[in-house]
């Protein structure tokens, strides 16, 4: 298990450590010089130069890289071209929201979408899993941004029975929970029917082991059989799967948080994309792969405990 | 076998008139029809057939756990006056487990690898509540040691993997067990075991009914382990119960043609050594279409006219005993039969001679000698972090063996025990780290694959599943000519060369269009064979060339490859665990166990005079089709090691009877004695 876990964060140095350098090299890619940038066009050359110096843009790439990465490790992600304010500052003062955001879309996703994979695994044919089919298609189908535009118009515009935009009064949590539920319902309808078409794949052939078998053949209970058995074995593909979804949804959130004007760290990200703002958009991309990477090694080290066989192998 | 309505008090469960059909997209199999037999308390039944037979559809009807296409179409099952067929869901749950329990085939499927014994125990007694869940504990820890788990206390927090397959078998027998059922069911219980711990299991469940006072219906197509184990017999052919009795009148006067053709097909009991085996012609009937007659006339070499259109009559003989044949009784009655039991019935398709014994030995086709492979089983980093020092476990050692043309090599040893490399390595397949292995004088060993694959061509190989080894995407004609495309062999009609290839195995032309899935086990073996002789190999090695053929078309086969070998001088590397059918095939036999040859020698010889103890073992485990030969102790306790802890002296030490202290500190030298043989014994035997 050490030696697992030794492995794994080590790797996911290295995946850090890519990221960095990609989002590095985007930056000295890019036409246009980083100082004449942060301060327009109409800075003077003393200024440009004071910049250069204060952001040791005039030392060789490798070493700007080393310092860059010297200052991340100890939480420095640099200053906002505009407000001077740390980084690492405001990229914490909305994390909170995306991360709540992420867990209530999830969330909701599977607690619907395991059960009615589960139930239509059971019972193939049933009326249940043919509309589990049916429903699974429809929200895979439909692309999520419409989804979040259209919940906003029936939802927040005619029927007017939640709030619209924003993320609610800070310190109230009623208030910033009915805010969380149409940006959530959005960006988790369609791993609903993910969730659902995985569980009852896996279930079925699950159900069609021998240990299920003889299970049934020792008399054990229905309930005990499906979800004590059956499930316990059904849902490690999908842990992976979740487990990976979580990365694709933080770009979800991109659009839902600009559509219901959330604040977050997908709208950071676009807002500093299109001003050009590259600090934070390095140190934003940046602290979302590592959630990424913390996500994906929770879900892996979550399968070892479910299954004793890929623990010992660790 | 009494068919009124009153049952004899001895009688615990009473199937009458059972059928069952299969829906299936080529129709209605009818794989049961009209089955009736009791099953009398005390008593250990064996159900016998082949594959089709529905000897295992019996089992999950009365069970109620049929597969959903399934549809029980009359009958009843009485179990002490209930009827279970027409019982509801959870009056079936509640007899399931509790009166009735089941040893599953497979144990190493059959259990749930994410839960441990502790708790997979503690399910099965979920039916009482008041019991406290320490007292349900003590229970399970109480009987896996009854079934021989040692530390029951400990390996009962342990999960499914950490069992070897013996040990999972004889937990799953705990787990049957446990709730103190009246009725024990067991599906081919030993037959994914090795021999030495099939006779441990045979033994444990006789123990075991004895002790329990259980009654234990065996559902199996190992006629040894029905004749050791059971008192009553019940025979079944595609779906009918053709013959039943106690297992003496079965084994020594069987009634019915089918049941003595397969008692005659069964190597274990042909003591002639003959290179031909008997064989019944044909395969099972279509289950789908009507039939007049008797089901077995189509095969049965004593067919009268009669037999294809007037349904057989069921002859009773004593209480329980039946057999359903037209040459028993009635008009047809034939006095002169059955015959004496030293007359075959069946024949053997040609002449049964012997080739004759080689004089010249001819410079040997295949010579392996000092071979050593290893496994990695740790990388280097983890290695250093755990400290652990050898990072290999030696999967072969110190291997020699040499094949001349013509000749028949049987390589036998359990699972683990290296054979499967060893002929995997012998193809270039895994890398060997020493020793030597020639293919007509030239080394091969590790040769990169642009140089060896010319000569692949001279080396076939057949894989052990018939079925799973060919894509099931391509027709049988694409199949057998599959060799002369991958080897870019121009120049010739593949059409041409599929009709020869299946006229050589002897496959109708018509199966060259068909599909893996519509073939039957024989015939898929049969493409097996013609895909590995496609472009004339001198050497074939054969991986369990009869796993998962009934007996009755094994010989098919095997006396096909014996054809195959007379013809074109083919040399064949056997590797199998199944020594009645080596003991027929091979010239030599060359006994493995964890990695090295223990053994080495003239079949005949090495079955007569086994010199190694773990031979002689073996050749006692076999369990023999006579139930007056049965064994009155194990001869062979404990399990093989695993390659992590191979022993330091002799890798037998800890299980053979005999072994010394020089065996457990000093591991023995191959030694050559004056007759050939070859062994690796510190004390063998006879000597």
């Amino acid at each position: 298990m050490l030696y697992y876990l030794t492995k794994r964060l080590g790797l996911s140095a290295a995946v850090i450590g890519l990221v960095v350098l990609v989002l590095f090299s985007l930056l000295h890619l890019i036409p246009g010089d980083p100082a004449t940038i942060a301060l327009g066009p109409r800075a003077t050359p003393e200024a440009i130069a004071r910049y250069a110096e204060k952001m040791h843009l005039d030392e060789p790439v490798w070493r700007q890289f080393l310092i860059y990465i010297g200052n991340a490790l100890t939480g420095d992600l640099g200053l906002d071209v505009f407000s001077n304010r740390p980084v690492t500052a405001i990229i914490m003062e909305r994390i909170g929201f995306t991360l709540a955001l992420v867990c209530a879309g999830m969330g909701w996703a599977m607690l619907l979408g395991i059960p009615l994979g589960c139930l239509a695994a059971v019972k193939p044919g049933s009326w249940l899993d043919r509309v589990t089919g049916v429903l699974s298609v429809g929200t895979i189908a439909v692309p999520s941004f419409l989804v979040s535009i259209w919940a906003l118009l029936i939802f927040a515009v005619q029927l007017r029975w939640l709030p619209a935009i924003g993320a609610g009064e800070p310190g109230q949590l009623g208030d910033q929970l009915s805010h969380l539920v149409l940006p959530a319902f959005a960006i988790g309808l369609s791993w609903v029917g993910y969730l659902a078409r995985m569980v009852r794949a896996s279930m079925l052939e699950v159900m069609g082991e021998n240990y299920i078998r003889s299970a049934r053949a020792f008399g054990l209970h229905p309930q005990r059989v499906i979800f004590g058995y059956a499930l316990r074995v059904a849902i490690l593909p999908t842990i992976t799967l979740i487990g990976m979804g979580f990365g694709g949804m933080i770009s979800s959130t991109v659009f839902a948080e600009i559509i219901f004007a959330r604040p977050g760290i997908g709208k950071l990200i676009f807002d500093a994309v299109m001003a050009r703002n590259f600090p934070i958009v390095q140190g934003a991309v940046l602290v979302a792969t590592g959630l990424y990477i913390l996500v994906v090694l929770f879900s892996d080290i979550l399968i070892a405990w479910f299954d004793p066989r890929v623990r010992e192998s660790l | 076998m009494p068919k009124d309505a009153t049952r004899a008090p001895e009688t615990l469960l009473d199937i009458r008139n059972l059928s069952v059909d299969f829906r299936t997209p080529r129709g209605r199999v009818k794989a049961l029809r009209d089955i009736s037999f009791p099953i009398r308390r005390n008593r250990i039944v064996g159900i016998v057939g082949e594959s089709g037979s529905g000897k295992s559809t019996v089992l999950w009807a009365l069970l109620g756990l049929l597969a959903k296409n399934a549809e029980v179409t009359s009958g009843e099952v009485l179990f002490e006056d209930r009827d279970l067929l027409h019982a509801s869901e959870a009056q079936l749950r509640a007899t399931r487990g509790e009166e009735i329990s089941v040893v599953f085939q497979d144990p190493m499927t059959s259990q749930i690898p994410v839960l441990t014994y502790g708790t997979q125990m503690r399910d099965i007694l979920y039916r009482r509540p008041g019991l406290p869940t320490a007292e349900k504990r003590r229970m399970a820890v109480e009987m896996l040691g009854k079934v021989g788990i040692p530390d029951p206390d400990k390996r009962i927090d342990q999960y499914p993997h950490h069992f070897s397959g013996g040990m999972r078998q004889r937990a799953g027998i705990a787990m049957a067990l446990l709730t103190g059922p009246q009725l024990l069911l067991a599906d081919e219980p030993t037959t994914a075991l090795d021999v030495t711990m099939e006779a441990q299991i045979i033994h444990l469940l006789q123990d075991l009914q004895k002790e329990l006072d259980a009654t234990v219906v065996v559902v199996s197509h190992n006629l040894g382990l029905i004749a050791e184990l059971c008192d009553d017999v019940v025979v079944m052919y595609a779906g009918e119960v053709i013959e039943a009795g106690e297992v003496r009148e079965i084994f020594h006067n069987a009634q019915h043609p089918y049941t003595r053709a397969l008692l005659e097909c069964d190597p274990a009991r042909i003591d002639d050594v003959s290179r031909k085996l008997p064989v019944i012609p044909g395969d099972i009937p279509d289950l789908t279409k009507a039939r007049s007659g008797c089901i077995y006339a189509p095969r049965c070499q004593r067919a009268l006219p009669v037999c294809r259109d007037t349904f057989p009559p069921d002859v009773a003989r004593g209480e329980m005993s039946l057999a359903r044949c037209h040459l028993l009784a009635g008009p047809h009655h034939d006095p002169s039969w059955p015959p004496p039991l030293d007359v075959m019935t069946v024949g053997t398709g040609e002449a049964g001679a012997r080739k004759p014994a080689r004089v010249k030995r001819d410079d040997p086709l295949l010579d392996v000698s000092d071979l050593n492979v290893q496994f990695e089983t740790v990388g280097p980093l983890r290695a250093r972090l755990k400290g652990i020092r050898t990072r290999h476990v030696d999967a072969v050692l110190d291997v020699s063996l040499s094949i001349a043309p013509g000749e028949t090599v049987g390589l036998v040893g359990e699972s683990g025990s290296g054979k499967t490399t060893l002929g995997r390595t012998v193809l270039n397949l895994v890398p060997a780290q020493s020793g030597s292995v020639r293919f007509e004088g030239q080394e091969i060993r590790n040769m990169p694959e642009a140089r060896f694959k010319p000569m692949r061509r001279d080396m076939a190989m057949m894989f052990q599943d018939p079925v799973g080894s060919l894509s099931p995407r391509k027709s049988v004609r694409a199949l057998i000519t599959e060799p002369f495309q991958i080897h870019g062999i121009t120049g010739i009609d593949l059409d041409d060369e599929a009709e020869r290839l299946a006229e050589m195995v002897r496959l109708p032309k018509a199966f060259l269009s068909r599909y893996p899935h519509e073939l039957s086990g024989g015939q898929a073996r049969r493409v097996g064979v013609a895909r590995a002789l496609a472009l004339n190999p001198k050497l074939l090695i054969a991986d369990e060339p009869t796993a998962g053929l009934d007996v009755s078309v094994q010989g098919e086969i095997l006396n096909l490859m014996a054809d195959l070998q007379a013809e074109h001088g083919l040399g064949y590397l056997i590797i199998t665990h199944n020594l009645p059918v080596v003991r027929h095939i091979a010239d030599r036999l060359a006994i493995m166990y964890l990695g090295r040859i223990v053994e080495e020698g003239r079949t005949d010889e090495v079955f007569a005079r086994p010199v190694h103890p773990y031979t002689q073992a073996l050749v006692e485990g076999v369990p023999q089709p006579d139930p007056d030969r049965r064994r009155a102790h194990v001869s062979i306790s404990g399990e093989v090691p695993s390659l992590l802890n191979r022993p330091k002296g002799c890798d037998f030490a800890g299980r053979c009877p005999f072994a010394q202290d020089l065996c457990r500190a000093q591991k023995p030298p191959h030694v050559t004695m004056a007759d050939g043989r070859q062994h690796a014994c510190h004390f063998p035997l006879g000597h």
